[in-house]
């Protein structure tokens, strides 16, 4: 699904990034283009959780640009990039845990708190969710690994965002709840969000996203929909050694 | 008066102290909710309140030798002094938090905690060569009436005291837990990269939470002035420890702990003090201090553990 | 030393031949010079008997500063109490040579009475009295002893304790201390404190009030301090302190006790203090419990940490400044100010006592340091090595055959028991399993990797066999003998090594020193044998090194010219490279690397596994954990596949790749829906 007006949502172009000495991102360069769903994909020590990382400000590029709807935005505190309109679901759940479902919603939904819609939206993730909305004054850190899931993208949408930064949603998962969880994101999407996602899935991811990057050692050494990645042996190859 | 006539009034000695000790180890343990620092000039931004309150009651022509208020002037005045004072000692921390403890954030290791242990003496210092060494008499404007409950008196020190006590801290309760500003606080306090990643000013949350928490402090400056009738330097040493084995009692980081805290400590001072002898209460409180620390760091109610370096 | 390229280097000139001196030999022209001018200073014109005794008062702080430095600096345990020992060095002298304590007479005491060491007092109608009259000499020994038990008894508590947590304690302590002087009045006196202690004699000869012969003990007592800190600082003891500051973790991961090391790095610097406790109240016959509390700790740290903590000679010249401040500089300064005072008319000038702006001062230099140098004034110096230019250069730098001196060489052909053996090994993480009933076993020699995806539990593996976990259920058997269980410095002492994925360098320490550290569990030499070092430490320290240039030969050139340079300045691949070394230094019998090739591109990755291949030709069994699977493929001899914590695979390299739940586990499953 290639984009309608031209300009991508989410341009990120040829960011190098350095932790210490270690060189994690070499001229790595996607777009996601609005009401898709990307998949970054790729094995551990990739460097695919460091570009979610810099889009959401928590990491600073060395060099290269990220832009959103044509503004820079790498340079900026992470609350301005969340105030934008990018929802993170990180990697781990990170809910808060001493706070029931209804306040992680609630700081969820922080940056237009002001604004009305609460009720509206509540009942959006309530409706994704039914768990949610049994378990709303439980508190986050009793509930297991998939409730918390839910709950940590529910959270994120709180505040209705143009775009969906998901890190490793499957991590930790029994297989079950993965199913469920892709699910969702799929309807999320149809529901008009745009998503990028970052997984080690690829199966899952594949069959979901409209299209895919693959990062190896910090450079992106596939591209293509995902019907393309899917069929590609490489793929194999980019996990597991040769083929 | 009989034991039991004694011990209830040592019991209201001790609840009316531990009000205190609340008090301060409420701003303290905020604090290292927020960003696990051991803040040792908390201690001295309380002492400090002591000075402030001072100056506004002399400002306003009290000396040692006022009288009693009566009257709607009793609760006006407290009201000012109060206010004066707390927002005085909340710009402190502020000041403190801005100037010498963000340049240290994040850096591991015990070089923030001694960076505190420098501002304190700092400010102990200045104190003692602005207003000198010799114990100042706080003037006495909560006049001495008294009640009794059996044989057990309870003055109108105490009682006006313990009301303001327990308005701030439901005030802070109220705070904590419904304003968005107080959600951000402990949202922040329990994981500050999820915080941030909602949109959270995590700067402003902390220095916020100095704010408020110095503020408390200075409350409970004014306290001890009023109740103990006189201020001195080296106050902040002596109360602070014990305030900061009642946040450490009460488990480190939990705010309803710190409360309970404090009073279990007020109580162990006035009934220690009662049954053993004075001297021997510091001993007692120190190794509480220490025992907790060693064999339970979670406190009694405290859900936060101090996790290995 | 190789003069000629050095000069070529820095020019001529006496700064230039300064710095071609090796670091000893300008510590002993500087030490030297330092003590000649101590010697003499008494017998300057113009100084007086005040001068004197403010530099006896200096000595002693010098001597107090130099032990925290050893609790603070070298195994960076922040200890907030430290006039705690100063107090009980004190009074345990006070009380045994002053008339304070009165016991009765038993026989008991008869063979002290005729060493002198007590005497008998007559009271009228009652039973005689035992008087103590302790030898000064004889105390200071007591008073360290006595002291290092206590540092034992109030460092015990705070093993298991963070850094801010462990300060506190410690400062717990260091007010129970005065407190309880303050209020025992049978063996302090109280308040009051203890008076008429006795001076001490020496040869008939009484120290008496006059502070010349405390001035030279005092200098006796700081110079023996700083010897015996800089001969620890450079030794198996010091080595392992300062890993335990830099990284408690790797640091048993390489077999340092830290139970042990943090005790002693307590009680040595207890009984520093107490010896400063013991001298101290010598000098002023009195002992009261103001001389011993917070800001008196305080003013000692302030001292380590301007001069830099674990710096020795940042310590001593910051200990002598400040003392010099308190006791002579702020008051010539006050005279001068309030001169100018009266000159200018200002009433505050001309009246102020700047003596009582000292704590002011400490305060302002703790906050200063902390937030613009944190490494102190005058930060420790680069440490010596054994090694000149020359030398260094000399090894080749890629030799073909990897050899290692230790190693018992390629094991039998027939089997034999297998060296590590794991049976049913389960860890649970909240409520996940990250090793969920694990079976393994590894032959002796056998290269084999151990692959999965993220999450999938196998660091957690590498923590189960070194101890750093503690397991749930299972038993691990190292060569036939149970090590579940066991601390991690013990697991290391039967031969285990390893590697961290996210790299666990001592990082303020050299690459040599890391090294050394890695060899701690097969040296001996404790704590005096660093400080009077034998001719048998002296070869085994020699030897270490040796064993050290051995390793870091495998290497080439990559890491030896980089002998001296603290970890931290590495690049990362010689960081991991060094890690490996420093493993490999432990003489592993099974050698344990996860993720050594993490970040190096593929030239340094082939080098790296070259060397691996041919460790294991050495006889070493080693267990690998990576993730670039070409690596692993070409490398192993056989494959371990886990995910979720469960063993889902195993077998030759071929085998493994080509099997389905493998591909699934990485790739994950196909969706059943459409």
């Amino acid at each position: 699904m290639s984009s309608r007006n031209g300009t991508p949502l989410l341009r990120f172009t040829d960011v190098h990034t350095y932790y210490g000495a270690l060189h994690v991102l070499k001229g790595v360069s996607y777009e996601i283009n609005e009401g898709e769903i990307v998949s970054l994909l790729g094995g551990n020590a990739s460097g695919k959780s460091t570009t979610l990382k810099t889009v959401l400000g928590l990491v600073r590029p060395t060099e290269g640009t990220v832009t959103y709807r044509g503004e820079p935005i790498h340079a900026l505190r992470t609350s301005e990039i969340v105030r934008r309109g990018i929802a993170p679901v990180p990697e781990g759940r990170r809910v808060f845990p001493k706070m029931t479902v209804l306040e992680n919603l609630e700081m969820g939904r922080y940056t237009r708190r002001h604004e009305p819609g609460w009720d509206e939206e509540l009942d959006r993730v309530f409706g994704l969710f039914p768990v949610l909305r049994e378990r709303r004054h439980q508190l986050a850190g009793t509930m297991s690994g998939g409730e918390q899931q839910m709950l940590a993208i529910g959270r994120a949408l709180m505040t209705r965002p143009a775009l969906l930064c998901m890190d490793e949603p499957s991590m930790g998962l029994s297989p079950g709840y993965v199913e469920q969880v892709f699910d969702i994101i799929k309807t999320i999407n149809e529901q008009g969000t745009t998503i990028f996602v970052v997984e080690q899935n690829v199966n899952m991811a594949l069959s979901i996203a409209h299209r895919g990057y693959v990062l190896q050692m910090g450079e992106v050494v596939l591209t293509g929909t995902a019907q393309e990645l899917l069929e590609n042996p490489l793929i194999q190859k980019a996990y597991l050694g040769t083929a | 008066m009989t034991f039991t006539d004694v011990l209830i009034q040592q019991i209201v000695n001790g609840l009316a102290l531990g009000m205190m000790y609340s008090l301060l180890a409420l701003g303290f343990t905020m604090v290292y909710g927020i960003i696990e620092l051991i803040n040792f000039a908390h201690f001295s931004v309380f002492m400090s309140g002591t000075f402030v309150g001072l100056f506004v009651l002399h400002l306003l022509g009290f000396t040692g030798d006022s009288t009693g208020l009566w009257g709607l002037a009793l609760p006006a005045t407290l009201l000012l002094v109060f206010a004066v004072t707390m927002t005085a000692t909340g710009l402190l921390g502020v000041l403190i938090e801005r100037i010498c403890l963000r340049p240290v954030r994040g850096i591991s290791g015990t070089a923030p905690m001694i960076t505190t242990i420098g501002v304190a003496f700092i400010i102990i210092n200045v104190v003692l060569m602005i207003w000198g060494p010799q114990t100042k008499p706080f003037p006495k404007i909560i006049p001495d009436r008294r009640w009794t409950i059996g044989q057990a008196e309870v003055s109108l020190v105490q009682i006006l005291l313990g009301v303001a006590g327990l308005v701030l801290m439901l005030a802070l309760n109220y705070l904590v837990k419904r304003t968005a500003l107080g959600k951000a606080m402990r949202a922040t306090a329990q994981d500050m990269d999820a915080a941030k990643m909602m949109g959270v000013d995590v700067d402003r949350v902390i220095v916020l939470t100095f704010f408020l928490g110095s503020a408390l402090a200075g409350a409970g400056s004014l306290f001890f002035g009023l109740y103990y009738g006189f201020t001195a330097f080296y106050i902040g040493y002596q109360t602070g420890l014990r305030a900061f084995t009642s946040a450490v009692l009460g488990g480190i980081g939990n705010i309803p702990g710190a409360v309970a805290g404090g009073l279990i400590i007020g109580l162990v001072q006035s009934l220690g003090g009662q049954l053993l002898e004075v001297k021997w209460t510091d001993v007692i409180i120190f190794s509480i201090l220490i025992i907790v620390m060693v064999f339970r760091p979670t406190g009694l109610f405290g859900l936060q553990t101090p996790q290995k370096a | 030393m190789d003069s000629s390229t050095s000069d070529a280097r820095v020019g001529t000139g006496v700064t230039a031949r300064w710095h071609t001196l090796p670091v000893l030999r300008r510590r002993q022209i500087l030490a030297g010079a330092g003590l000649a001018v101590a010697l003499a200073f008494p017998f300057i014109t113009g100084v007086n008997a005040g001068h004197v005794d403010a530099g006896a008062n200096a000595f002693t702080y010098v001597l107090l500063a130099l032990g925290l430095n050893i609790v603070v600096g070298f195994a960076g345990l922040l200890d907030l109490g430290y006039a705690a020992f100063f107090a009980i060095g004190a009074y345990t002298y006070g009380a045994a040579a002053s008339s304070q304590v009165k016991l009765p007479w038993s026989e008991v005491w008869t063979p002290l009475l005729w060493l002198g060491q007590v005497s008998r007092v007559q009271v009228e109608g009652g039973r005689d009295l035992v008087q103590l009259q302790f030898s000064f000499w004889g105390m200071l020994v007591a008073g360290a002893l006595v002291c290092a038990a206590f540092g034992v008894l109030f460092g015990a508590p705070t093993l298991r304790l963070r850094g801010d947590y462990l300060a506190i304690v410690t400062l717990g302590f260091g007010e129970i201390v005065p407190v309880v002087a303050r209020n025992w009045d049978w063996l302090t006196n109280g308040a009051q404190g203890l008076g008429g202690i006795r001076t001490p004699k020496l040869l008939g000869f009484d120290f008496g009030f006059s502070p010349y012969p405390y001035y030279f003990l005092a200098l006796g007592l700081a110079a023996a301090a700083i010897f015996m800190s800089f001969r620890l600082q450079e030794s198996r003891v010091g080595r392992a302190w300062m890993s335990i500051r830099e990284d408690e973790l790797a640091a048993g991961a390489m077999g340092v006790n830290h139970v042990h090391y943090k005790l002693l790095a307590f009680a040595m610097g207890a009984a520093i203090g107490g010896l400063g406790g013991v001298f101290f109240v010598a000098k002023l016959t009195t002992a009261t419990p103001e001389m011993f509390q917070f800001p008196v700790s305080v003013m000692i740290l302030v001292m380590v940490v301007l001069g830099g903590m674990g710096s020795v000679r940042g310590v001593v010249l910051a200990a002598l400044i400040l003392s010099f401040l308190q006791s002579v500089i702020l008051q010539e300064l006050t005279l001068w100010v309030n001169a100018l005072g009266r000159t200018i008319g200002s009433a505050w000038l001309a009246e102020v006592q700047l003596i009582t702006s000292l704590e002011l001062i400490f305060g302002l230099i703790l906050v200063l340091m902390m937030l613009f140098r944190r490494e102190g004034l005058f930060p420790a110096m680069r440490r010596v090595t054994a090694l000149s230019r020359d030398e260094q250069a000399a090894l080749p730098s890629r030799g073909t055959t990897v050899q290692l001196s230790w190693a018992e060489g390629a094991p039998p052909a027939a089997a034999s028991r297998p060296l590590l053996e794991i049976e049913g090994l389960t860890k649970r993480f909240g409520g996940v399993a990250a090793a969920d009933g694990i079976d393994l076993r590894v032959a002796r020699g056998e290269l084999l990797s151990v692959i999965g995806p993220n999450g999938s539990g196998k660091t957690t593996l590498f923590n189960l066999i070194t101890g750093l976990v503690a397991r749930d259920a299972g038993i691990i058997r190292l060569d036939g003998e149970a090590i579940s269980g066991l601390p991690p410095h013990e697991i290391v002492a039967r031969g285990v090594g390893r590697t961290f994925q996210t790299i666990r360098l001592f990082s303020s320490l050299s690459v040599l020193e890391n090294l050394l550290v890695g060899e701690h569990a097969r040296l001996r030499a404790g704590a005096l044998g660093a400080i009077f070092r034998p001719p048998r430490v002296r070869a085994e320290e020699r030897e270490a090194v040796e064993r050290a240039l051995e390793v870091l030969g495998l290497f080439g050139n990559r890491l030896l010219p980089r002998l001296d340079h603290p970890a931290s300045g590495l690049s990362y691949a010689n960081r991991r490279r060094t890690e490996i070394a420093r493993a490999l230094m432990t003489r592993p019998r099974l050698l344990l690397l996860d993720e050594p090739t993490a970040g190096m591109n593929p030239a340094e990755t082939l080098e790296l596994m070259d060397l691996v291949k041919a460790l294991r030709g050495l006889g070493i069994t080693i267990i690998l954990i990576e993730h670039k699977l070409d690596v692993v493929m070409d490398v192993s001899d056989r494959v371990v596949v886990l995910d979720h914590g469960v063993k889902i695979a195993e077998g030759k390299p071929v085998q493994v790749r080509n099997d389905e739940k493998v591909i699934e586990a990485y790739l994950g499953r196909r969706r059943r829906a459409a």
